[in-house]
């Protein structure tokens, strides 16, 4: 493999730090601002405080920082590859395979897999989700309500319908649910402090998979055995030219669907409330037309908070990025935040509008065949649970978030709030 | 004007059917249908949008 050795311009800025992750939104984007003008694909150093440094001379990864240049990677996977890992700093190759399911895969192993999910993830099918959704969104305000303050917004509000919808959907038991719940959130959290309590973060993360793994698997198995009308069962009898998903497959699957539907979604939420809080005049011309206006503001709110900030790929081959060559085996890494306040694309980037038209983000991704499965999903729950909050109690506040140091997910791990009733 | 799947790169993510369920369908092969043979008189624009939009570049346009 030939490999023209990038030279490490010192003044090219770097999100590789940790320093850099535990700036706010603002003070990072004038870092990738100065990216995206003057060195739209860089070449940077290993991400710090990495688990598994990077190995050899080649350590590294180009910075993808402006939208057009996210959306073409993401839209040409026979080049820049999701197989070989796609987080920003190396993870253990077995963690990296049980957790990733089919994220960290390629064709045709990837289309296969994918098939078979969305077969069972149907628009149709989640429209029947809805009404179950608006009911335990009620549920959850009700519960809001009659705790009054002192609580925390994040438990109390945003991490609960996200959770209810993946475990109404895996069918996972009550008596299971809160123990799970805590285990998801530590698959992101791996960084946090409070959350290693003393253990290293490759341990927190390998214990927190393997609880995930364990329960999956025995869901799998429950649902063969006495299959229910929801997509778990769908999943273990879907079949595609006569193939299903293993166990292990499955399994898999409930660990993404733990990560990836759960926590991305939580964390929308509390962003949007933040927001919803500091820019009053959003709040205003939501409600005053609400159900017209809550399509929009849905595609504002995951524009606003991005939370899945960072996701690698690998080039298979030697090619060309917007002007700047790329090894074979090169890391490419795509910050999605960078690109959603992209001036070139969006104007006044920092303004939280909520009625942005266009808004093309790539919060969900940038195209291709990865694209946010759950995508529907994640905005008919925003769409529901801020229908029910906003209406109920329409001058809530939330303030000083504690947010979560990461290089991947964008978190707010806790958040007072003030429900403000009259 | 007709609209095509290729459904060997469609991935089933359903925006063409979230824009125009009336004429694509993400069916239990897990890729997008189309429902109608010809496009009907004044969905045109919404179908060139969709073809635009799709994220794994699936749809195609003839006539």
């Amino acid at each position: 493999m030939t490999h023209a050795t990038p030279v490490l311009a010192r003044a090219v800025p770097s999100p590789s730090p940790l320093s850099f992750w535990a700036k706010t939104g603002r003070e990072k984007d004038e870092i990738y601002q100065v990216l995206r003008a003057d060195h739209p694909v860089s070449w940077q150093p290993p991400a710090e405080g990495s688990m598994m440094p990077q190995q050899g001379d080649d350590a590294g990864y180009w910075a993808v920082v402006r939208h057009a240049d996210v959306i073409t990677v993401s839209r040409d996977p026979e080049t820049f590859s999701s197989a070989r890992g796609i987080q920003m700093e190396d993870v253990p190759d077995d963690i990296s395979e049980a957790a990733s399911s089919f994220l960290a895969t390629d064709a045709p192993r990837h289309t296969h897999l994918r098939r078979l999910v969305s077969s069972a993830f149907t628009p149709r099918r989640l429209r029947t989700l809805e009404g179950q959704l608006k009911v335990e969104a009620k549920t959850i305000v009700d519960q809001l309500i009659e705790r009054g303050d002192g609580g925390d917004f994040v438990r109390d509000l945003s991490a609960r319908l996200p959770m209810w919808t993946v475990f109404t959907l895996m069918g996972v038991p009550e008596s299971q649910r809160l123990r799970v719940a805590e285990t998801a959130a530590e698959m992101v959290a791996w960084a946090d402090e409070d959350v290693q309590a003393g253990r290293e973060p490759a341990e927190v993360l390998h214990e927190a998979l393997l609880s995930l793994i364990s329960t999956g698997l025995n869901l799998a198995e429950e649902r063969r055995r006495n299959p229910q009308d929801d997509l778990l069962t769908n999943l273990v009898q879907a079949e595609i030219d006569g193939q299903r998903l293993t166990d292990e497959e499955i399994s898999a699957f409930f660990v993404l669907l733990s990560v990836g539907g759960n926590d991305t979604t939580r964390q929308t939420t509390s962003h949007a409330a933040l927001a919803l809080t500091e820019h009053r005049r959003q709040r205003e011309w939501l409600m005053a037309d609400f159900d017209g206006r809550i399509g929009h503001a849905v595609e504002e709110m995951v524009r606003w908070a991005t939370p899945v900030m960072t996701f690698r790929r690998t080039a298979l081959r030697d090619t060309v990025l917007n002007g700047q060559e790329i090894s074979e085996g090169d890391w490419v890494v795509m910050f999605y935040q960078s690109a959603n306040r992209d001036e070139t694309v969006f104007d006044r980037p920092w303004d939280f509008d909520l009625s942005r038209d266009p808004n093309p983000h790539v919060g969900f991704g940038g195209g291709g065949p990865h694209f946010c499965l759950g995508y529907q999903l994640a905005k008919t729950q925003l769409r529901i649970i801020f229908d029910e909050l906003l209406h109920r109690v329409p001058d809530f506040e939330v303030a000083d978030p504690v947010r979560l140091r990461s290089n991947f997910i964008d978190g707010i791990t806790s958040m007072p709030y003030r429900l403000n009733l009259r | 004007m007709r609209v095509t799947v290729n459904s060997d790169k469609c991935q089933g993510i359903g925006m063409c059917e979230e824009r125009l369920p009336e004429l694509f369908e993400i069916q239990r092969g897990g890729y997008a249908v189309v429902l109608q043979a010809e496009v009907p008189e004044g969905l045109e624009g919404e179908v060139r949008a969709a073809v635009a939009r799709c994220p794994t570049g699936s749809l195609s346009l003839a006539d």
